[in-house]
Parts: C-alpha cells; structure tokens; sequence
C-alpha cells in the first residue's frame, strides 16, 4: 500500500492530505478528524484505522485542518466555515477521481459535526460518525476541561490555577485563552453554538427515519482512548484497538455489499 | 518526488528498510529552488525528533514554528516521524517508554542522520529533542559521527513508570487539593531532602545509568550542548522539587572538563513548552545558541509575528492546486 501525503489548495491555505492508495478500491473514506489538540493526542489509532482500511481495499484520505498540525494557514484566523468549507472541496475532490466508487465520510468527534453536515447536504455515499457531539461547543468545553485539569498538575499552582469555569468565562467576556498551544478566541467560542450536527444524525433512533444511505454513530468509551479525551498519555496510544476497528469493518462491508446489490439492482 | 511547497516540504528519507516521513523547512535563499536537495551549501541542518507518541508537530503545533524560525535564521530544518509514530510505519510495543530509555531508536535516527546529511550535502545536523525525544538524542549523538551538537528540552535521566498507581494518583491529587494535603506535601518533601542528604547525594537506583553513559561520552567530546528546563512543580529556575535528586547539578559535573553545555531556565511556559511564553523562548534562546557555535549566514527575516504559523500567502507556491494532487501528492521519496 502506498501512502501519499501532500497538499491541497483551499483558498488562503494548503491542507495536508494523506492519501492510502489501493488498487481497485471497492470503496473510499473521507476521514474528518478531530480539533486542534484532540488532532495530536488521536493521531496514532487514526491512522491505524487508516491503514487498516486500506488493507481490505478500502482507500482513505485523511487530512489536517487548516491552522492545525501539518496543514498551513493561521489558527486563530480560522472560522468554523473555514473548516467546513475546506472539507465540501476535499470531498468533492475525493468524489471526482472515481465517480463510480462510493466515498463514506467518517468524522471523529469535531470532525463527526463537519461531516454529519456534508452528509446532510446529500454529499457522500454513507456515514460513519464516531462521538459525534451536539455542537462544536461541547467540543470546546470538553477539552477546556481536561486543559484545566492537566494545567493543575503541570503549573506551580497558587494564583496561576484556573478551573475551567475561569476559562470559560474568560472566553464569554472576550478574552483569549491558551489551550496546549492553541489560541481560542472569544468569536470562536461563541461561533462554536452555531456549528450543531444535524438533529437526524443526533443518534440511530433519529437515523432510521432520516435517509436511506448507510448510516452508523458509534459513541465511544473511555476504552478508545485517545480517540476520546481521557486516557494516559504515552500509554493508551499503543494499545491494540482492533476490537474497534473490526466491529465498524464489519458494518462497512455489509453496508458495501448492500450498496452493491443496489446498483446491481438498477443496472438489470 | 517532493511537492513543489516554498516553505515546507514534504520528504521521505526511505534508506536502509525504513521510510521516515518528514517535513523539510526551507532556508529562504532555497525556497525558489526546485533542486533544494543539492543547494543548501553545506549548511548546519536541525533535525527535530518526536516527543513520546506525539507527531512530528509537537504540541500546539510548536515544532513547526520552532523549525520555521530556525529555517529563516539559515538552517534548514527537518521534522521527522521515528517508526510507528506520526506518519512514518512501524510497530509500536506496550512497553515503548521502556524502549525510548534504553535507546532503541539510537540506532536508527543514526542512519538517519547519516542518510540525510547526505542527502542535502549538510555539514552536519544538530538533534533537538522534547522529553522522550531528548532521551533519544542523547542516544543518537553517542553513536552518530554526523551530530553537532544538541539541544534537549526537560530530558529526563531516571527510569519512571508510564502509568502512575491508582493509589499514588490519588493520593498526589489529594496533596493539590486539601490544605491538609499541601501540609503533607511539604513534609514529605522535607523527608526527601533529609534522606537525599542521609545518602550523601549519591545517584539514585532508579537512574537511568546508560543514558548517563551516553551523555558522558557526547559531553566528553565537547559537543555543544542546550539544555532547557521548564519549571518543575513546586520548584524554580533548574532546581528539582525539594527532596528530589538534582540531575541537572549531576549531569553538569559530568561534562566539567571538556563540556559546552549551557543549561537555561525557562520561566512561564510548562513541560511542553507550548503556550506563547515557552515556544518564544525556545525559539530565542536556540537561535542565539546556534549563532554562537553554528554562525551561519542568516539570509531571511526572523519570524517576528507573535501567531505561530506564517502567512500561508507567502509560504506556499501557486504550483499546487487542487486539480493537481494526483501530480502533486508526494511522500514517495525523492
């Protein structure tokens, strides 16, 4: 298998893609990661799970944000549109190499919002969210969160401790705050209300009545950690996260195989 | 094939069995050049290894402004993903940090040193390690005759477990929190100096005794050494935690003699280095340390905005373009 990185031109950035090749994909996965320091913390299952794809014939494309990890443009000028903007013209990128593969998109947490509302809009073949949130506030808050906690342990203490709850309000009252390196500022914190999965991705129940494309929401326990927050750094990330991976294989090639029979269907 | 990027480029370095994938940050003198790869006239080159399981980004993406910095200075910079990490393949054991402290990627990041000094005619290259990786840069530089020099963020010497006990956990939060705890910090603190005191300072049996081999032997041979030290909880400046052995005190003896070693403190950042404070000075503190024993002409502007990422306008070529990923798409060496 071949893995391609490189970049891709969006309008005032370059994203960073990697592209894992196969022959005659029976199909094709559109990977939306997670925020800013989630992105790090993720990073080794993500593309486990990338490459355990490809080796049952599945091609995936994963990318960085804008502003976050290997991809250019500014963080703290980035916008929730920026994001999904950027994801409406890698997905159709992806989509024009082989109209006639089916591209799913697979979203983890942030990345699960970003593509729940593509999907929404009727892009895409099929769906796999992976904790996918109400809104990208729960994002923010959540890791805010565990900052907050970590900070604890790593400062000196005294006047320099702030709960989340100060950050939080800091952020209400226009102020920036510094989370593992990533400037947040108030119009993100606010804009981030706005940014909401759509209410028929919410869970299965709401799905079953929605659209007729494959749909799977998977909500994760701590045991994906670090696909989740939570776990122990330099730990968690080497653990065997097969059990996951071979459960939502499993829910993609039943679901090919449907997509299949379908378009066999209409050919006949 | 290397995309066509001004500023960064993506590489492989794929000799020897092992593809490491990297990012390549530009002298500015090289950036309208698509033959970067035999230009760089013989320059000092930065080569920037991960932290623990971290990418080759680092936290807060802080290892690519650090290595934007230093490009504009006139050092061409790598950062590179060791085997199993970041995008480079590789198998990854359970026992990994166990691993890192007994230099099992010494041997390779060697090679690797080699194969890219070679490659981009460098004079040498200068390792910069965070943590975990400053551990694996020690090792390196004890076996590798292309390493000028080092610098290391908060190294460690001791060998500690990657999961803290349930019960120690707890009992440390409970020290944070409850003023009866902090009370029973301090004690505790105090009996740890007393007893380091009690054992006349000697080494403590956790030491990590072949890593303090390797740095003898790099320290000995008078390599330039940066060593930078964010604050400890409840210490200062280089010092330890009260009741704690003082390595840095030990490892500076250590290299007495022959050493250059420059240990600085860095105030208001913490041990990832990553908030604006750490990452600044970081940055400042290793330019001047490499204009001192690596002067080199510096051809570009320093990067003086306080955000961490350069304007993507100016950074980036036209040449690539959405249409022109398939063409573009790269990774597969040079």
């Amino acid at each position: 298998m071949v893995e391609q990185a490189g970049y891709f031109r969006v309008p005032g950035a370059h994203l960073y893609t990697v592209l894992h090749r196969v022959e005659a994909p029976v199909a094709r996965v559109l990977l939306v990661g997670p925020f800013a320091s989630e992105r790090h913390n993720s990073y080794i299952p993500w593309v486990r799970w990338a490459r355990y794809l490809a080796a049952r014939q599945i091609e995936v494309l994963r990318y960085d944000h804008r502003g976050i990890g290997e991809s250019t443009g500014i963080f703290e000028q980035a916008t929730f549109s920026d994001w999904s903007e950027d994801l409406t013209l890698l997905a159709e990128w992806f989509k024009d190499q082989f109209p006639d593969v089916p591209v799913l998109f697979h979203g983890l947490e942030f990345g699960a919002i970003l593509a729940g509302r593509l999907f929404h809009q009727g892009k895409g073949d099929g769906l796999l969210l992976w904790s996918a949130p109400a809104n990208a506030n729960q994002v923010l808050r959540s890791t805010l969160m565990r900052w907050a906690r970590l900070e604890q342990l790593l400062l000196k203490g005294g006047d320099e401790r702030k709960s989340a709850a100060d950050y939080i309000r800091q952020l209400e009252q226009g102020g920036v705050v510094e989370v593992e390196g990533y400037e947040w500022s108030s119009s993100l914190w606010h804009a981030s209300f706005g940014l909401e999965l759509p209410a028929g991705l919410a869970d299965m129940a709401a799905v079953t009545s929605g659209p007729s494309k494959p749909v799977r929401i998977v909500e994760l326990g701590k045991a994906a950690a670090p696909l989740v927050k939570g776990g122990t750094p330099g730990f968690d990330e080497l653990r065997d996260f097969d059990w996951l991976y071979s459960e939502n294989m499993n829910w993609l090639s039943a679901e090919l195989a449907s997509l299949k029979g379908m378009a066999s269907d209409r050919h006949s | 094939m290397i995309d066509t990027a001004n500023l960064r480029q993506l590489i492989s370095l794929d000799g020897n069995g092992t593809t490491f994938q990297g990012t390549y940050h530009r002298v500015p003198d090289e950036r309208d050049s698509s033959q970067a790869e035999v230009n760089v006239k013989s320059s000092l080159g930065i080569f920037f290894l991960n932290s623990l399981t971290l990418p080759r980004a680092a936290t807060g993406d802080s290892a690519i402004y650090w290595a934007d910095s230093f490009a504009n200075c006139g050092y061409p910079s790598f950062r590179f993903d060791l085997p199993g990490l970041g995008d480079t393949e590789g198998e990854l054991s359970l026992d990994f940090l166990d691993f890192i402290n007994s230099g099992g990627f010494s041997s390779i990041i060697a090679l690797k040193v080699t194969e890219l000094t070679r490659r981009y005619n460098l004079s040498g290259v200068v390792l910069v390690g965070h943590c975990a990786g400053a551990v694996s840069a020690i090792y390196a530089a004890a076996s590798s005759e292309h390493c000028a020099g080092l610098v290391l963020l908060d190294p460690y010497f001791h060998l500690k477990q990657a999961v803290r006990p349930w019960i120690r956990e707890q009992i440390s939060t409970w020290a944070r929190r409850s003023s009866l705890g902090r009370f029973s910090s301090k004690i505790y603190d105090l009996a740890g100096d007393l007893w380091l005191s009690a054992k006349g300072n000697s080494v403590p049996r956790n030491a990590n005794f072949p890593l303090l081999k390797s740095w003898k032997q790099v320290a000995d041979a008078g390599l330039p050494i940066l060593l930078l030290k964010a604050p400890s909880l409840k210490a200062s400046g280089v010092k330890p935690r009260q009741g704690e052995f003082d390595y840095l005190s030990y490892i500076a003896s250590m290299a007495a003699r022959k050493g250059r070693v420059t240990v600085t403190a860095i105030e208001g950042t913490d041990h990832s280095f990553a908030n604006r404070v750490g990452r600044l000075a970081i940055r400042q503190h290793t330019e001047n340390w490499l204009q001192t024993h690596f002067p080199q002409a510096i051809s570009g502007e320093p990067t003086l905005n306080s955000s961490h990422r350069t304007e993507d306008t100016t950074t980036i070529s036209e040449a690539n373009s959405m249409t022109s990923i398939p063409v573009d798409q790269t990774g597969g060496g040079n």
